[in-house]
C-alpha cells in the first residue's frame, strides 16, 4: 500500500485494491499516538472491531546510525550506541564494547566485568520499570507509572554518580570501565535492591491479582513457541511462550557464569505470561546485583588497549541479552580505525514482526496492549 | 412579604409550600452549591490522585493549587470554540446544553435536609433516574453532530454503556424503594420519604437485612461509576484507545460544559446513593444515640471539622518556604485558613449549628462517594468494551434481580411464614 | 476451596487490595516531587554538563593547544587555533571554538585532555534564546556563559 497515492473516491480505492473488502475499515494509528511507544505507524484493517490485518510502517526515527559508524572511529562511535535502546543505554554499551573486545582479542579484567554486570542489571531494572509503567498506563491504570518512574529515579541517580549522565550513559570503554566504583557505590546499590524488592511485591496486589488486569491480559496476544522461533523473536517474549532461552545462561559473557539466578518461563504465551516473566526477571536481576556487589573483586578496571584502536581484518558477531531481547552487533573491520561495516541486530525490530500475528482476530483495544507487551523502543527499531 | 416570611415557619420544602420566592432562592443556592462543588471536585480529584501517585498536584496557582479550578475555567472560557465545517450546527450547539441541563435538573429533588430541597415530588427517585437517562440523549447527539466517524462510534458505545448499566441501577433502586415499606407497609418514592423511612426503621438501608442492602449499594455503586463514564469503565473517553470518544470535536467552553455535566452527574448519582442507602441527611445513630446530649455533641462536628481544616491550612502555611517568590501563596494560604476558621467558629454558634447539621452530613456522605470515584480512577485499569457490556448484563443485572427478589421475599416474610408454617 | 474463591470474587477482595495499595501511598513522607526553581537537584561530581576550560592559580590557561580533544570528538565540533611561541617553541592557545548545539556530552574530549584543563562541569541549565549563543568561544569556556539572573 503506497501512502503517497491520493484517491479521488472510495470506489477508486476499492478498484485499485480489490482485496479490500467493502466492509473493512482501514484505520491509521498514526505516528503520533499516546500509546505507540515512539513514532510507530500502524495501519489496521478492521472488520467492525475485530482486527483482520495489520501493517507497521517504521522509519520515522531513522537516524542512520549504522552509516554514521562508518565515518567514526571505534572509540568515537561508542556514545552513539546509547541512542539505540534509550531506556537501558548501559546494555547497548556493554554489547558494543564486548564485540569490539572480541574483535581485538582483549581480555577484560574481572573487576571491570563485575562492575559491568552490576550496571547492566541496573539498566535492565530501569528498562523493565519503563515497560511496566507504560504498559499498565496503556491498559488504563494510571498509578503504577508513577511508582515505576519513582523507582527508576534511584537507579538513574546511581548512573549519574557513576558516569555523569542519567540516560545516555556511555559508561564503558573498550577494554573495561573508565571509572571505578565511586565511594558509597556498593552501599547505595544494595540499598536500592533492598528498597525495590517490596515494591515489586506491591505490584502483585495492585496489578497481578486484579481481575480487570487479568481480563485484559489473559489470552490476549497469544503467540506459540514455534512461531516465536520461526520469527526469530527473543527475550521475554520468547520466554513467555515457554522456550527456556536466555543468552546469559546459554552463552555467558562478562562473568555471568559466576552468578546464580533463575530464568523465568511462561507457558501460554499471552500478555499475562510476558508480564509475569518480566516482573520475575526484575527479581532475578536484584539477585544478580546483590551477588555481584558482595563478590566485587579488587584489581584493574581497564585492560591495556592502544590509544588508536585498529582491529585486525575480520568480522565478528556477538550478542548479549538486552532487556528487550537478543541485542547483536556484527562488525567488519578492514584494519583501519573506522569500522568497515557495523550492523546492529535490534531485538525490538525483530520482535515487532510478531505484532501482526498476535493482533489478528483480536479487538482494537487489544492492539494497544500488545504493543505494550512487546516492549519496543523505536530508537532500536529504526536506528 | 407575608408569604416570604411565613414560609420560614413552615415545615416543608418551598416547592411543596408553593412559595415561588423561596423556590427561586433555593434554585440559586443549589445551582451555586453544585457549581462550587464541581470546582472543588476538580481540585480535589487532582490533589488526591496526585497524592496517591506519590506526587503533589497543582501547587503554583494559588496556595496548594486552590485557585487552579478558577484558572482552568477562565482558560476554557477564553479558548476558541471550534465547530467542524460539516457539523450539524443546531445539534452541535444543543448537545452540551442537553447534558448540562439534565444533570442540573436532577438536583431539583435532592434533599439536603428535612426541608432543604427545592421540592419534594412523591416520585422523586423516578424523576431523578428519568432525567439522568435523558443525558444519554445528549451524548449521542454530541457524537452525531461531530460529523466524523470516530466520535460517532465513541458516542454510540458510550450511550450503549450508559443504557445497559441503568438497568442494574434501576433494579437496585426498586429494591431500596421496597425497603421503605418494611416497617409501615406503605412505601414511598419520594426522596425525603425514603430518608424518613430509614429514620423510622432505625437503620440505614445499606445495613438493613445484611447483606441484601449492602449488595444493593455495591451494585448501585458499580453501576453509577459506569453510568458516569468513569474509570474503570471509561473506555469511550480514554486517550490511549483508538476511537476517540464523543468529546473530540468539542473545545473551549462547550467542552467545559461536558466536563461540568460529568461532575454534576457524579454528584447526582452519589446523592441518590446517599439518600437511598446511607440515610441522606441523618447523622450517625439518630435513634440509638438519641437524646439532647448526643444531639449537641453531633451538632458540634461541622464546626470542629472546619476548625480542623483551618489547622491544616496553618500547618501547611508554616511549612511553606519563606522566599519572596512564594509570598503571595503564603499570604493566600493564611487568609484561606483564617476564612475557614471563621466559618468553623460561626458553625459552632448555637443558632447555626442545628440548622447546618443536615446539610453537613449529606455533603459528607456525598463527598465519601466522590472520594471513592477518585480512588477507583487512580487504582483500576480500564475494561475493554465487550467486557464492560458483559459485566453490565451478565453480572450486575442478575445480581440486582436477585436483590429485588430477596427484598420482596423479605418484605412479605410474615405472610410467607404464615403460609409455610400454618 | 471453591466457596472461598467465590466469596473473594463476590466481595471483590482483589480490587480492595489494590485500593489499599494506592491509599497507603498517600503518606506525605512518600512524596517525591521537587519544586524545581526553589529546590535544585543534587548534581554528582562526574556529571557531564557545560564544558569549561580551567585556569591555574595564577590565571593562566592550562590548555596546551595539543588538539587531542578535537581529534577525540565524534562530532568534530572543537576547533583550536594556536600560535607557536618563538622563544619557548611551545604552542600557545589563541582561539578555542566549541559548538555546543551539536555536542552530545559524551565526555570523550574530557577524557582525551592530557592536562585535565577541559572539564564538563555540573552546569545543566543551558537553554538559550538564540542559536548563535550556543557557539562557545574561549571567553565563554573560561568564564562561563553570561547569564541573566532574574528576581521575582
Amino acid at each position: 500500500m503506497s501512502d503517497n497515492q491520493f484517491y479521488e473516491s472510495f470506489e477508486e480505492l476499492q478498484q485499485s485494491h480489490p482485496d479490500l473488502d467493502s466492509k473493512e475499515l482501514v484505520l491509521n494509528m498514526g505516528p503520533q499516538h499516546p500509546s505507540t511507544h515512539g513514532v510507530l505507524r500502524i495501519i489496521l484493517k478492521l472488520d467492525g472491531e475485530k482486527v483482520n490485518g495489520l501493517e507497521c510502517v517504521i522509519g520515522y526515527l531513522h537516524r542512520g546510525i549504522e552509516k554514521i559508524a562508518e565515518s567514526r572511529t571505534w572509540t568515537q562511535f561508542a556514545p552513539f550506541v546509547d541512542r539505540l535502546d534509550y531506556t537501558a543505554a548501559v546494555a547497548n554499551n556493554l554489547g558494543y564494547c564486548l564485540t569490539v573486545e572480541k574483535l581485538l582479542g582483549v581480555e577484560v579484567p574481572k573487576r571491570a566485568q563485575y562492575i559491568r554486570v552490576i550496571l547492566t542489571e541496573l539498566a535492565r531494572l530501569a528498562s523493565h520499570q519503563v515497560w511496566l509503567g507504560t504498559h499498565v498506563l496503556d491498559i488504563g491504570a494510571v498509578t503504577p507509572l508513577f511508582y515505576a518512574f519513582r523507582d527508576r529515579e534511584t537507579i538513574l541517580n546511581v548512573f549519574e554518580k557513576y558516569c555523569g549522565a542519567r540516560l545516555t550513559t556511555h559508561s564503558f570503554r573498550i577494554g573495561g570501565c573508565r571509572w571505578d566504583a565511586y565511594e558509597g557505590f556498593s552501599s547505595e546499590v544494595l540499598r536500592i535492591c533492598d528498597d525495590l524488592l517490596p515494591k515489586i511485591d506491591e505490584y502483585k496486589n495492585l496489578i497481578t491479582g486484579n481481575r480487570i488486569w487479568l481480563q485484559r491480559t489473559k489470552n490476549v496476544g497469544c503467540i506459540s513457541a514455534e512461531d516465536c522461533l520461526s520469527f526469530g523473536i527473543t527475550g521475554p517474549v520468547l520466554r513467555g511462550s515457554g522456550v527456556a532461552w536466555d543468552l546469559r545462561k546459554a552463552q555467558p559473557y562478562s562473568s555471568y557464569e559466576d552468578f546464580e539466578f533463575d530464568v523465568p518461563i511462561g507457558s501460554a504465551g499471552d500478555t499475562f505470561d510476558r508480564y509475569v516473566v518480566r516482573v520475575e526477571e526484575m527479581r532475578q536481576s536484584i539477585r544478580i546485583i546483590r551477588q555481584a556487589v558482595e563478590g566485587l573483586p579488587e584489581g584493574p578496571i581497564i585492560a591495556r588497549v592502544p590509544k588508536v584502536i585498529k582491529p585486525p581484518v575480520g568480522e565478528v558477531y556477538l550478542s548479549t541479552e538486552a532487556p528487550k531481547g537478543e541485542l547483536g552487533y556484527f562488525m567488519v573491520s578492514d584494519g583501519t580505525p573506522q569500522p568497515y561495516r557495523l550492523r546492529v541486530r535490534p531485538p525490538s525490530f525483530i520482535n515487532l514482526q510478531a505484532l501482526e500475528k498476535m493482533s489478528k482476530g483480536g479487538l482494537v483495544a487489544d492492539v494497544v496492549a500488545i504493543i505494550g507487551t512487546l516492549d519496543i523502543v523505536l530508537g532500536e527499531v529504526d536506528r | 412579604m407575608n408569604s416570604i416570611l411565613g414560609y420560614l415557619h413552615s415545615n416543608v420544602t418551598p416547592g411543596e409550600a408553593g412559595n415561588l420566592f423561596w423556590v427561586a432562592v433555593y434554585v440559586l443556592l443549589v445551582f451555586a452549591g453544585v457549581s462550587f462543588g464541581v470546582m472543588f471536585m476538580n481540585w480535589f480529584e487532582r490533589k488526591v490522585m496526585a497524592h496517591m501517585q506519590v506526587r503533589v498536584g497543582p501547587m503554583r496557582v494559588g496556595p496548594h493549587g486552590l485557585l487552579q479550578p478558577i484558572a482552568d475555567a477562565l482558560k476554557l472560557i477564553i479558548k476558541e470554540d471550534l465547530m467542524p465545517a460539516n457539523a450539524d450546527k443546531i445539534v452541535f450547539w444543543f448537545a452540551p446544553v442537553c447534558v448540562v441541563m439534565t444533570a442540573f435538573c436532577s438536583f431539583i429533588v435532592v434533599p439536603f435536609g428535612r426541608t432543604h430541597a427545592i421540592t419534594d415530588m412523591n416520585i422523586g427517585v423516578l424523576f431523578m433516574l428519568g432525567v439522568s437517562s435523558l443525558g444519554v440523549l445528549g451524548v449521542i447527539m454530541a457524537g452525531w453532530a461531530s460529523n466524523s466517524h470516530y466520535p460517532l462510534m465513541g458516542s454510540l458505545r458510550s450511550g450503549a454503556q450508559m443504557v445497559s448499566y441503568e438497568v442494574a441501577m434501576c433494579m437496585t433502586v426498586v429494591s431500596a424503594v421496597m425497603m421503605t415499606s418494611m416497617a409501615t407497609g406503605t412505601g414511598t418514592m419520594s426522596m425525603i420519604g425514603i430518608v424518613q423511612a430509614q429514620l423510622q426503621q432505625h437503620t440505614w438501608f445499606a445495613f438493613s437485612f445484611f447483606p441484601v442492602g449492602f449488595t444493593a449499594l455495591g451494585v448501585f455503586a458499580i453501576a453509577m461509576v459506569a453510568e458516569t463514564n468513569r474509570a474503570p469503565f471509561d473506555l469511550p473517553e480514554a486517550e490511549s484507545e483508538l476511537v476517540a470518544g464523543f468529546l473530540t470535536e468539542y473545545s473551549g467552553f462547550r467542552w467545559s460544559l461536558f466536563f461540568l455535566a460529568e461532575y454534576t452527574g457524579m454528584m447526582a448519582v452519589s446523592s441518590i446513593a446517599t439518600t437511598l442507602w446511607l440515610g441522606g441527611w441523618l447523622r450517625p445513630f439518630p435513634n440509638w444515640l438519641g437524646g439532647r446530649n448526643w444531639d449537641l455533641a453531633f451538632s458540634l462536628v461541622p464546626g470542629l471539622t472546619f476548625l480542623l481544616l483551618a489547622s491544616f491550612c496553618f500547618f501547611f502555611y508554616n511549612r511553606m518556604p519563606r522566599i519572596r517568590a512564594m509570598r503571595a501563596n503564603a499570604i493566600g494560604l493564611a487568609a484561606f485558613g483564617a476564612v475557614i476558621a471563621i466559618v468553623g467558629i460561626v458553625l459552632l454558634l448555637p443558632g447555626v449549628r442545628e440548622r447546618i447539621q443536615d446539610i453537613y452530613w449529606f455533603t459528607l456522605k456525598v463527598g465519601f462517594f466522590m472520594y471513592l470515584y477518585v480512588w477507583g480512577r487512580t487504582t483500576f485499569p480500564r475494561y475493554r468494551f465487550d467486557q464492560l457490556m458483559s459485566i453490565g448484563w451478565k453480572v450486575l443485572f442478575p445480581i440486582s434481580l436477585a436483590v429485588v427478589i430477596l427484598t420482596a421475599l423479605i418484605g412479605v416474610r410474615q405472610e410467607l411464614f404464615a403460609l409455610v408454617w400454618r | 476451596m471453591k466457596f472461598i474463591e467465590l466469596v473473594k470474587k463476590f466481595f471483590m477482595i482483589d480490587l480492595l487490595k489494590g485500593l489499599f495499595v494506592t491509599f497507603s501511598h498517600q503518606n506525605p513522607a512518600d512524596l517525591v516531587t521537587e519544586q524545581y526553581p526553589q529546590e535544585r537537584p543534587v548534581i554528582s561530581d562526574r556529571f557531564r554538563g557545560q564544558p569549561r576550560l580551567l585556569k591555574d592559580a595564577a590565571g593562566r590557561t592550562l590548555c596546551t593547544a595539543c588538539g587531542s580533544c578535537a581529534l577525540a570528538c565524534p562530532e568534530k565540533l572543537i576547533k583550536i587555533g594556536s600560535l607557536r611561541d618563538p622563544e619557548t617553541k611551545k604552542k600557545v592557545l589563541t582561539s578555542f571554538d566549541y559548538d555546543l548545539s551539536r555536542c552530545m556530552f559524551c565526555g570523550l574530549c574530557e577524557e582525551a585532555c592530557p592536562t585535565h584543563s577541559l572539564r564538563l562541569s555540573s552546569e545543566y541549565e543551558l537553554a538559550l534564546y538564540t542559536r548563535e549563543g550556543m557557539e562557545l568561544d574561549l571567553d565563554k569556556l573560561e568564564n562561563g556563559i553570561p547569564r541573566k539572573e532574574y528576581e521575582r
